[in-house]
């Protein structure tokens, strides 16, 4: 501890600019993480808010949402307490006058359902062609009470209600009933039980009997990790998050050693005196440590300070378990760097330091 | 009459095998006690720095007795041999065995820290203005002159109240008035002190302050008279 604090104090350019290495990497580290994140919330955000177990696709999609084909009369094969229809359009959201224009996902559902979500201004939809908007959307100018259409139809709907902000596909949602969204669609049927849907999301549910009319039934996980292009990207990410953790192992491990080499003729006076590899070793851990968390809470000030004035349009989240997981790993990784040094200290032999 | 504090029994130190197999100590027998300036006088490579390294337990004698206040050294872990350097041996080295990062007080803090004792710090300024060093004490090694820094060495030697003190060639560095003064420092710590000091040279003008002289040459030891 000594040893390793003095030196440090003593060489402070040399033991900053390690610090500030292992800072970049850090700071590489959280930003990939807090894209990861936000991309992956972006994705998912709606799922979430399902709060569902389960959810039936036509088995033939392939597990996603828009290649699937059901019938809202496909009810009959299942049992259960909350199951609700969920049908999907992905288009543009326009104002009449085409002034605003945004990408989103819109979503159906039975009016009372429990996909419908919480709404925190205007009110629930009542009646035929209204639509609720999440609270990102409202930011971007849309209002209470403007027509707008979605798609290439002519359809018009209008804006009654907002709900706290969520996303599917990387895209802002807005929810409207399952007649409405088949209008929009411009589908043939947009009444009665033959209407088309894309899924069943449902809280307890399961088949009635054997036979199961063409569904599936998945987790919510496995629904969310099938989202297209959703694993591909966060295997992308992690894999390169991973890396990092190999890299600060490696910087610190080659610094070390180097280092080491440097402080040989030193290194074997103490031993000469008395004081041995373990203390050595004590002193290269006591420095890569302070190094490695100097370098990892400065790292994580800048990233909350970077994450405040970052344009809201890229998609950024911290999750702070999954942070301290990563501060730990890159802590232990400047430890093991250190350590590599072990047997380059071990044998440097106190015989040199005579004669 | 004053007890034996080190003393090498009928010591041989070989390298190698066979053919190629150089010696180089023959059947040294030497003894210092406390209060005891010893000097070990011989030219580069006669066996003064094997001589030193089998004192200080960092190589083990092929043959004969490494003994430190009536025990044999022999047969001693890698554990042990540092516990005895630690707690039993001060070195003055050549150039200089200071840490380059530590303040002179801060050397002698060290000690106390590896020794997980309380930093004595009245006993190590006395030691300091015992060596005209108390100016110095918050400089680093690189401030220092060369006198100084073996000043330093020869404190901090003292600090840990070691059984023996070896110097390694302690003026090495230095020119002849500084080297006198640091053998005189050696000679009077000795006394004063009532340690054991053993100083290792090839100079021949050193040796007027030393109890006893040693001469070695070609790994012979023998005690000038």
């Amino acid at each position: 501890m000594y040893l390793g604090l003095k030196e440090m104090q003593h060489e402070k350019l040399r033991y900053a600019l390690l610090s500030g290495v292992l800072l970049l990497i850090a700071l590489v580290v959280f930003m990939l993480a807090g894209l990861a994140n936000g991309l992956s919330e972006g994705n998912r955000l709606a799922v979430d808010q399902w709060n569902a177990q389960n959810v039936y696709l036509n088995k033939d999609a392939n597990k996603t949402l828009s290649a699937s084909q059901l019938k809202l009369a496909d009810k009959k094969y299942l049992t259960g307490t909350d199951i609700a229809p969920l049908a999907n359009l992905s288009g543009t959201l326009r104002t009449t006058n085409n002034k605003l224009k945004t990408t989103t996902s819109a979503l159906g559902t039975t009016r009372d359902s429990f996909l419908m979500p919480t709404v925190l201004t205007g009110h629930q939809i009542n009646g035929k062609n209204q639509l609720l908007i999440s609270a990102a959307l409202k930011d971007k100018g849309y209002r209470l009470g403007q027509k707008v259409q979605i798609g290439t139809t002519d359809q018009k709907v209008t804006i009654v209600g907002t709900y706290a902000a969520s996303t599917y596909s990387i895209a802002p949602t807005v929810y409207t009933d399952v007649s409405t969204l088949n209008r929009l669609k411009g589908s043939p049927i947009t009444s009665g039980d033959q209407q088309p849907i894309n899924a069943y999301v449902t809280k307890n549910s399961h088949f009635k009997t054997s036979k199961h009319g063409g569904l599936q039934r998945f987790s919510t996980e496995s629904f969310i990790n099938n989202l297209p292009g959703y694993s591909a990207q966060n295997l992308t990410l992690d894999t390169m998050i991973y890396f990092l953790f190999v890299i600060a192992l490696a910087v610190i491990g080659i610094f070390m050693f180097v280092l080491t080499l440097q402080k040989q003729a030193l290194f074997g006076v103490l031993k000469v005196q008395g004081i041995g590899t373990k203390h050595i070793l004590a002193a290269l851990l006591t420095q890569s440590i302070i190094m490695a968390l100097i370098g990892i809470s400065i790292s994580l000030v800048l990233t909350v300070g970077i994450a405040q004035i970052m344009p809201a349009s890229l998609p950024f989240a911290i999750d702070w378990p999954q942070f301290g997981i990563y501060s730990v790993a890159l802590l232990l990784a400047s430890v093991v760097g250190a350590l590599l040094s072990w047997r380059t200290v071990a044998k440097i032999d106190p015989v040199v330091a005579i004669g | 009459m004053n007890k034996s504090v080190l003393t090498l029994q009928h010591v041989d130190k070989k390298f190698g095998h066979g053919r190629t197999a150089v010696t180089a100590l023959k059947d040294a027998n030497f003894e210092v006690q406390a209060g005891q300036f010893v000097a070990i006088i011989g030219p580069s490579g006669s066996g003064k720095s094997t001589f030193l390294t089998i004192a200080a337990g960092l190589q083990t004698p092929t043959d004969g007795q490494v003994i430190l206040n009536g025990q044999p050294l022999t047969h001693q872990s890698e554990k042990q041999r540092l516990a005895y350097r630690f707690n039993e041996i001060g070195f003055i080295l050549q150039s200089s065995n200071l840490i380059p990062f530590l303040n002179v007080l801060e050397q002698f803090k060290l000690v106390d820290k590896m020794a997980h004792r309380k930093f004595q710090q009245d006993k190590a300024k006395e030691l300091l203005s015992e060596l005209a060093l108390t100016e110095v004490q918050n400089a680093y090694p690189s401030e220092l002159s060369g006198g100084e820094r073996q000043r330093v060495a020869i404190a901090r030697a003292l600090y840990n109240d070691p059984s023996v003190i070896l110097a390694d060639e302690p003026t090495a560095s230095l020119d002849t008035s500084r080297s006198i003064d640091v053998v005189k420092r050696l000679a009077d710590e000795a006394h004063q002190h009532q340690k054991a000091i053993v100083m290792v040279t090839h100079d021949q003008r050193l040796i007027e302050d030393c109890d006893v002289v040693y001469q070695i040459e070609d790994g012979l030891l023998s005690r000038r008279d």
